[in-house]
């Protein structure tokens, strides 16, 4: 049997192994990809980002043990930041989840952002429809705690769960830029600190100037408060992960998302595919020109256009 | 008023001075080096990686602004630089001590007699993993660690076993087990009030020093808030039951070995004891009555004057904190109390005898930086394995040494006045409150802890100083100078009996089996119950270890109300 | 997806049993991060169960184990049966810290295939590791 049965057929390692060849650019995990592909479509994928020390990886350890307690199987993708020096991380997030390590119904991989930004890894999507495939209901995708305008994770996730913390001042202004527009749960984790009202407030705030409900029939955001470190808020989460997915699905927004990654994804590709051809080929002399400061990037670009709207195809 | 000026306009002499080092610098030393280069470069200390100058003058205490009387004063004197003892070590030696522990608990009684006949007065009790970890030795987690890095403690019996000591001539048992410390806590005063021995005769020093554990040890259960109101419980608890014993030690010497620079040790260690500090105040008591309680254990490493003036500038740092800071008054509470100790980091597995020669070296930089109230040495093939009979009485003999041979405990702080040391130290003091600002900036210990701060900047530390020794930048006999090839291993190593743990295991499972169960569960829930409401842990946790609850069953208990901790790679410095 | 073929060698590092000695695995892990390699930290106070799970849902090249307490002649065999009986007997297994060297040969004979005792030099661990996956990464990729 090859990687994508086994990994249809519920095994582990083979699962495993697939998302190891998808984030290391192997040809084997496209050939798995196009076989698994039609299996995928199903699990809620669900975004988990905010500032460092924010608590991500303690909240995504609640969430794990409150979906286990009614049955769903979970996984988890946890991205750490590649150093960009070296190329290697040091990926440690799972440690938190570890009282999940002998869950059979429990999936966590870390992966390192190996050069990509946007706070996820390379292959983040692609891992997603790998647990998809392999039937986990849940996927939780936790993001490097870092940049909060690059938020990739909201276009890749169903629903993104933004977790802030009382008295990160700075943080919270950061994000009234960013991720706070976007999110569709807002948790003020470590809710009994001191600074907790204050927070709890600002963002209330922040929330109703975002417009509340919305236009009639949209999804108004909720804010939550948790103690995750005392495993309290998971419930009320965990209900409005639900209602976000059957909204989504109610109003065929969960199909239409599900398409606009593939979208994503494929434009991605294609767009990677078409650079290659065009600077292996026509490109390949204005390239050489710009680098060569002999022509102004602005001109060399006009050129090419040119030359493909004149129907000179590649090659 | 008069010395302020003193500092902008340099004494004469002393102007007369630096002239004259100019001078030398360029007639004398200049055309030297010249000729013959100097041999590393540059200087630097070993873990603070300051720049050493070749020759210190009169010119730069003056350029510190160092002051005799407001940074020294006088031994047993506020600000106590040169120590905490009127007379220094000419009326009374350090208590001189060794680490003991393994086994089951009359192994450690056999072990600790032993110690005592070597001419040892005080003992450190350390258990094994399972019990700092809050594990019976029956626990599936366990297997295989029982009764190995110490005494296995399950229940009363394993303590009233392991006190079959002449408890006459022990003058004070150090007890290390952080975690659980209300169940080891309540655990001693129930075996010592079996055995009929008056508390008061002699001292328990509980280390308590849960916070440490968090920033580099990790022998931790509960999460750190929890961890923290426990110590406090036992603090209090002691305080206010056993007023001579000691509720709590600050282990820098836990910090130093996770390459702590001075630096880094002395402000971590002090803002925690500002977090312990802060929560026993919130108790009711006054500064006054608590700072004196609180004692330190301090490691010095091969650096000989980077350990000296760490020494000298935590006695200083301390007395100002508890008069800058709280106000404190009493002379009891201004003195820091302390232990000192050679570290085992500088210690090879390489030629092992050559540990020898290292611990004498760190021993008297210890003695010379003012021993404090006790000095514990560890012991030469400690890089091995689990220490061997021989090696400990080595260890005696060296303290014995340099108390009685060498003369260096004949006179008070004999290298005050140095102008390297007394620069050094003042340069430690000042980076010690800078990085204590910071820290106390940042909302104090227990935040840089679960932010991950301490154990971050230990990480750091730790990557670099390693880089340091492989890249030859610190030379280190036996492991990248003079290196012995193929070097076979001389020395006798101790291995626990495989036999002691499954023993241990049947008694636990047996004390089970034999107790009253209605009165140990009623008393676990006590212990539940106080851990809920906010009362003192100790009375439930001393009711149920006498009948026979178990350590395991007690630490259970209390995972079920606090939870437990579990930290990222960022806050274990990884 | 992207069409960098990059590889780094994927490691587990772990720490069995009670012992909370971090200083050597911290160390140990920088060395390997800065060496270009992706180190998956599980945390400590594992059990070999919980490590093996984690090593195969983590699909890594190698199993690291510290060991600075006396457990490691009961958990590290453990450890090595269970990614065997699971089907990861791929995965190089290797072991570091305190252990004397009369327990090597049980830990080979289990299926450790190198142990660093305590103060190795980090620059041996790399270059070991780099040469067995130099010849790993070759075998992997004209397999399939």
């Amino acid at each position: 049997m090859d990687v994508a049965a086994q990994l249809l057929a519920g095994s582990v390692a083979a699962g495993a192994r697939a998302i190891r060849w998808l984030d290391d650019g192997d040809a084997r995990g496209r050939e798995v990809l196009r076989a698994i592909f039609p299996a995928t479509g199903r699990a809620h994928v669900v975004g988990v980002t905010g500032p460092p020390g924010a608590g991500k990886s303690t909240l995504v350890d609640m969430l794990i043990a409150h979906e286990r307690r009614r049955g769903r199987r979970v996984a988890v993708l946890a991205i750490d930041p590649t150093s960009p020096f070296s190329g290697g991380a040091i990926l440690g997030d799972r440690v938190r989840m570890s009282r999940h390590a002998l869950d059979a119904g429990v999936f966590i991989r870390s992966l390192g952002t190996r050069g990509a930004r946007g706070g996820l890894s390379r292959s983040t999507y692609d891992a997603t429809l790998v647990l998809d495939a392999m039937g986990y209901d849940l996927v939780m995708v936790e993001t490097v705690g870092v940049g909060q305008e690059e938020m990739d994770i909201v276009r890749l996730a169903h629903s993104t769960i933004i977790v802030a913390v009382p008295g990160l001042g700075d943080e919270v202004q950061a994000m009234k830029a960013g991720l706070l527009e976007a999110g569709e749960i807002l948790v003020l984790n470590k809710a009994d600190r001191e600074g907790f009202e204050q927070t709890w407030r600002h963002l209330e705030l922040l929330l109703h100037l975002r417009g509340g409900g919305r236009a009639a029939g949209g999804w108004a955001a909720r804010l939550l408060p948790a103690v995750a470190t005392r495993n309290e808020g998971a419930g009320a989460i965990v209900a409005a992960l639900d209602e976000h997915r059957r909204y989504l699905e109610d109003s065929g927004e969960f199909e239409r998302q599900c398409g606009r990654r593939s979208e994503q994804q494929f434009l991605a590709l294609a767009r990677a595919a078409l650079m290659a051809d065009l600077l292996s080929g026509p490109g390949a002399e204005l390239l050489r020109q710009v680098r060569a400061r002999r022509l102004d990037p602005y001109t060399a670009a006009e050129q090419l256009s040119a030359q493909l709207r004149a129907g000179r195809t590649p090659h | 008023m008069s010395r302020a000026q003193d500092r902008i306009t340099p004494a004469p002499e002393t102007q007369q001075v630096a002239q004259e080092a100019q001078r030398w610098q360029a007639a004398t030393r200049a055309p030297h080096v010249a000729a013959h280069p100097e041999r590393r470069e540059p200087f630097l200390t070993q873990a603070l990686k300051w720049p050493i100058k070749p020759l210190y003058t009169p010119a730069d205490l003056e350029a510190a602004g160092f002051d005799y009387l407001s940074d020294l004063g006088f031994p047993g004197e506020y600000p106590y630089t040169r120590g905490t003892q009127p007379n220094g070590h000419r009326s009374a030696l350090w208590t001189m001590s060794q680490v003991t522990g393994f086994g089951k608990g009359e192994d450690w009684a056999r072990r600790a007699r032993y110690m005592l006949d070597q001419g040892l007065q005080g003992l450190i009790l350390e258990h094994d993993l399972p019990t700092t970890n809050g594990y019976d030795s029956d626990h599936p987690l366990v297997e295989g660690e029982v009764g190995r890095a110490g005494m296995a403690l399950d229940s009363l019996e394993d303590l009233e076993r392991a006190f079959e000591l002449p408890f006459e001539r022990l003058k004070y048992l150090m007890s290390v087990c952080n975690a659980p410390q209300p169940v080891n806590l309540a655990m001693i005063i129930a075996a010592l009030e079996k055995k009929g021995v008056d508390p008061r005769d002699f001292v328990l020093h509980i280390v308590n020093g849960i916070l440490i554990e968090y920033t580099c040890v990790g022998r931790y259960i509960f999460p750190p808030v929890h961890g923290l109101r426990v110590a406090t419980d036992c603090i209090e608890y002691i305080i206010r039951n056993h007023p001579n014993w000691a509720p709590i030690s600050i282990i820098s010497a836990q910090l130093q070995p996770a390459k702590a620079n001075p630096v880094q040790e002395i402000a971590f260690s002090m803002t925690i004891a500002v977090a312990y500090l802060d929560a026993v105040l919130e108790r009711g008591l006054d500064i006054d009555t608590v700072a004196p309680y609180f004692h330190f254990v301090i490691n010095v490493d091969m650096d000989f004057f980077e350990g000296i003036c760490k020494l000298r500038a935590y006695r200083k740092v301390w007395a100002r904190l508890m008069k800058e800071r709280y106000g404190a008054t009493r002379p009891a509470a201004l003195k820091i109390r302390m232990m000192t100790s050679p570290t085992t980091i500088a210690l090879t597995l390489q030629q092992p005898l050559n540990n020898i020669g290292r611990l004498a070296i760190m021993a008297t930089a210890c003695a010379l930086g003012g021993a404090g109230e006790a000095m514990t040495t560890p012991l030469h093939d400690e890089a091995h394995a689990l220490p061997a009979e021989e090696a400990i009485r080595v260890g005696a003999a060296l303290q014995h040494i340099i108390a009685h041979e060498s003369g260096v405990a004949d006179t008070i702080d004999p290298l005050a006045g140095s102008y390297y040391v007394e620069s050094l130290t003042k340069r430690i003091e000042s980076a010690a409150f800078e990085e204590i600002d910071r820290i106390m900036a940042m909302g104090g210990a227990l935040r840089a802890i679960e932010s991950g701060y301490f154990q971050r900047a230990l990480g750091r530390e730790q990557y670099e100083r390693n880089k340091d020794v492989e890249e030859g930048r610190r030379k280190w006999v036996g492991v990248n100078h003079l290196v012995v090839p193929e070097e076979k291993r001389q020395i006798q190593i101790f291995r626990a009996d495989n036999r002691m743990e499954e023993e241990q295991v049947a008694r636990v499972r047996a004390l089970r089996a034999r107790r009253d169960a209605a009165a140990g569960s009623a008393a676990l829930e006590a212990v539940r119950q106080a851990a809920r409401s906010g009362a003192n842990l100790v009375p439930p946790c001393l009711a149920a270890v006498k009948v026979y609850a178990t350590h395991g069953e007690l630490c259970d208990a209390m995972r079920e109300v606090f939870g437990v901790h579990s930290p990222d790679s960022q806050l274990t410095g990884v | 997806m992207p069409e960098s073929a990059a590889r780094p060698l994927r490691i587990l590092l772990a720490k069995l049993g009670m012992d909370t000695h971090t200083v050597g695995i911290t160390v140990v892990a920088h060395a390997l991060r800065e060496a270009g390699m992706e180190v998956i930290f599980t945390g400590l106070k594992q059990t070999p169960e919980a490590v093996a799970n984690a090593a195969i849902q983590e699909d890594v090249d190698v199993v690291g184990v510290s060991s600075l307490s006396a457990g490691h002649t009961r958990n590290l065999p453990r450890l090595a049966q269970l990614l065997q009986s699971q089907g990861a007997a791929d995965k190089l297994l290797v072991a570091g810290g305190v252990i004397p060297e009369e327990d090597l040969p049980l830990l080979q004979a289990a299926g450790f295939a190198r142990v660093f005792t305590m103060g190795t030099d980090t620059r041996e661990i790399v270059a070991y590791l780099r040469a067995w996956w130099g010849e790993r990464g070759a075998s992997q990729s004209s397999s399939t």
